[in-house]
């Protein structure tokens, strides 16, 4: 079940995608790592990563800064990694994309800061932007995407076209209409009269919020078709062959509804689908061997002369330990299974659990040689 | 006052550490002694089937004795609002059934989350059960769902909306009827941000924290000097195996006593909840186990 992601290192561009708790993070380093060992210039980027791997990675801080990782002499590439800091990212998106004299009025908006931090979804617009932007720069031949924690599978595919539908909608701007024409100039709402649509909204959200919004969306207007070209932009690298999704996920029943949930999403969006990752899979320590009674283990002990002794007796402790091994394994398998048959004929790659966390280079290197075939 | 008897308890924690388990055993214990109870999802629902039971999403559907279920939608939810605030339906079917404002809503700081948490303490205010369980997002958007009331209170323009926060801030807040589990399982990240989450809770919402659950706990079953001793290499496979599996076991285990240990610094009421082996997936029988050990510890 290992090597079946060889074909990732001729990509420009991975996306690992998966539900909150899975290892994304983990799994995303060990691919850049692995690249950059094959000789790639790779760059990881991520979110919010575990602190002892943020450490072992060298980064510090939330910074939008490539920092260089140190590797070990065999490396014939470089590997980089980045921490995202989303709403600085949307400050600097909106000083690249909006004129100067609007830009302030933007930025002071109650309904920018809703953009920039909770909007479902605009995470991943900024996330996938610096991607892109970062891609674009030329300076990487690998870029490792780890996505945001989503609420909803649906919003990393779903939310950077959502926003566009709600900054470009027509019915919208015919609404608002007059408070975009009338831009800043002392705009009420309420003059809009025998409006019974916006009536009723403001008796659920009163007035001032009407207003506030109108004023927002007039000055995002002439930022709009930039917004959507930047995003069509995206949208089409992504859905290339220059770039491929890894979808990974726990072998625990509900990750693995999740991801045979999001499985459906990627394929229906037409996105480029490498792998589906099951990690940290319990593995079943006697492989196909019968499990042995505890008097048979008892036997063995005293052929290799290990003192049987202790409340219960070794053996006996030994024997509980393999059998609930094996029922945390046949779980796992189970579900496995379901996921391979659900997301057939994505190919499927096996991560074991690993005794300890993973966070330094040579776990790291480990998690990589089940992902990869060992050059 | 036991913190069993509060109305409203929310379970929050990070992504993968078995808070929606952990919400169906403490609404089946609270259920199991007398209680009227209503666990609720947040955009999801799991609860029933884990009980082996169907819900009916966003309608109310009894799942257990003294159990009753719902999933929070945003669209119903808002549903609601907006008929208890407009008293017409012609006039909420004017107003709703327009695309633009399906959009529009969505672009309110928060009003999703805010109308979904508001569901969720009417049921409370009504007085119709006895107990409220809501298993809530994980741990950035939990806070962000906790919070919002105050969020909005404290940035929306005066109007209904604002108001409508004040009575929900009440009660959240309200330590004779608020608690806020944690929910954590023994590993760095988990632990790490439960301790961040303890003190977003605490400190930047003001809430009244409960229990912290350490779920998916192992206890420590072999010494060093077994370990030891276990490590040599043997030739018989399964007593290799065995040992492999006695390490794997005994990783776990010292990473929970280390960790329940780091988390008792917190200094709330730890319950751990032990690693289960079942043979299919969770369902009622191992729910039972995990109530039985809330029951046992609270």
């Amino acid at each position: 079940m290992s090597g079946s992601l060889d074909p990732l290192l001729q990509r420009e561009v991975v996306v690992c995608v998966g539900a909150g708790g899975v290892g994304k993070t983990t799994i995303a380093a060990a691919v850049a790592l692995h690249a950059a060992m094959e000789g790639k210039r790779a760059i990881v980027l991520t979110i919010d990563p575990a602190r002892r791997l943020a450490t072992a990675l060298g980064l510090s801080a939330l910074d939008n800064q490539a920092t260089r990782v140190p590797l070990s002499e065999g490396a014939r590439g470089e590997l980089w990694a980045m921490m995202l800091d989303l709403e600085r990212s949307w400050d600097e998106f909106v000083g690249r994309t909006v004129a100067p004299e609007r830009r302030e009025a933007i930025l002071r908006n109650r309904f920018y800061k809703t953009l920039s931090s909770s909007l479902a979804g605009s995470q991943e617009y900024i996330a996938t932007q610096k991607l892109h932007e970062i891609h674009a720069s030329g300076r990487y031949d690998l870029v490792v995407l780890d996505t945001p924690p989503t609420q909803n599978a649906l919003d990393f595919l779903d939310a950077p076209r959502r926003i566009l539908d709600f900054l470009g909608n027509d019915t919208l701007r015919s609404l608002l209409g007059p408070a975009l024409r009338a831009g800043r100039l002392g705009f009420k709402l309420f003059q809009m009269g025998s409006n019974a649509l916006l009536k009723g909204l403001s008796r659920l959200t009163g007035v001032e919020t009407l207003e506030e919004l109108a004023r927002f969306l007039a000055e995002i207007q002439p930022t709009y078709d930039e917004f959507k070209e930047r995003a069509a932009r995206v949208h089409a690298l992504l859905a290339s062959d220059r770039a491929a999704f890894l979808l990974v996920t726990t072998a625990r029943g509900g990750p693995v509804e999740e991801a045979i949930y999001f499985h459906r999403l990627l394929v229906e969006a037409g996105m480029p689908l490498a792998a589906v990752v099951a990690n940290r899979v319990h593995p079943d320590h006697l492989g196909g061997l019968p499990l042995p009674s505890p008097e048979a283990l008892a036997d063995e002990l005293l052929r290799e002369g290990v003192v049987d002794q202790g409340q219960p007796p070794l053996s006996r402790r030994l024997h509980q330990t393999l059998v609930e091994a094996r029922a945390l394994a046949r779980l796992d398998a189970a579900n496995l299974e379901r996921l391979e048959a659900s997301t057939h004929p994505s190919p499927q790659v096996r991560v074991p659990r690993f005794s300890g966390d993973v966070y330094d280079l040579p776990a790291l290197r480990t998690i990589a040689d089940h992902l990869f075939a060992r050059s | 006052m036991s913190l069993l008897d509060r109305r409203l308890h929310v379970n929050i924690g990070k992504g993968g550490v078995g808070k929606t388990t952990v919400t169906a055993a403490l609404a089946l214990l609270l259920a199991q002694r007398g209680k009227r109870v209503l666990v609720a999802e947040v955009r999801a629902q799991n609860v029933p089937a884990i009980l082996g039971a169907r819900g009916r999403g966003r309608e109310i559907a009894q799942v257990a004795e003294n159990l009753w279920a719902i999933a929070l939608e945003p669209k119903a939810s808002m549903r609601e609002y907006a008929l208890m605030r407009l008293h017409s339906k012609v006039l909420y079917r004017s107003i709703f059934e327009n695309r633009l404002v399906a959009s529009f809503l969505g672009f309110i700081p928060s009003l999703p989350e805010l109308v979904m948490l508001g569901k969720v303490l009417h049921e409370v205010r009504e007085g119709n059960w006895d107990a409220v369980v809501l298993d809530a997002p994980a741990t950035g958007h939990g806070l962000t769902f906790l919070g919002v009331s105050r969020a909005v209170g404290q940035t929306i323009p005066a109007g209904p909306l604002r108001s409508e926060t004040e009575w929900m801030q009440g009660l959240l807040e309200d330590p004779q009827a608020t608690a806020i589990h944690l929910v954590a399982i023994p590993e760095e990240l988990a632990v790490t941000e439960t301790t961040e989450l303890a003190r977003a809770v605490r400190e930047r919402l003001a809430l009244p924290l409960g229990m912290l659950f350490l779920n998916r706990h192992v206890p420590e079953r072999f010494s060093d000097a077994e370990l030891e001793a276990l490590s040599r290499g043997f030739a018989a496979p399964q007593l290799e195996a065995a040992a492999d599996a006695a390490r794997a076991h005994e990783d776990r285990a010292r990473r929970s006593t280390r960790y329940e240990k780091q988390l008792r610094g917190l200094g709330l009421p730890l319950t751990t909840l032990p690693l289960l082996y079942p043979e299919r997936a969770v369902g009622r029988r191992e729910i039972e186990t995990l109530a039985a050990r809330i029951e046992a510890m609270a």
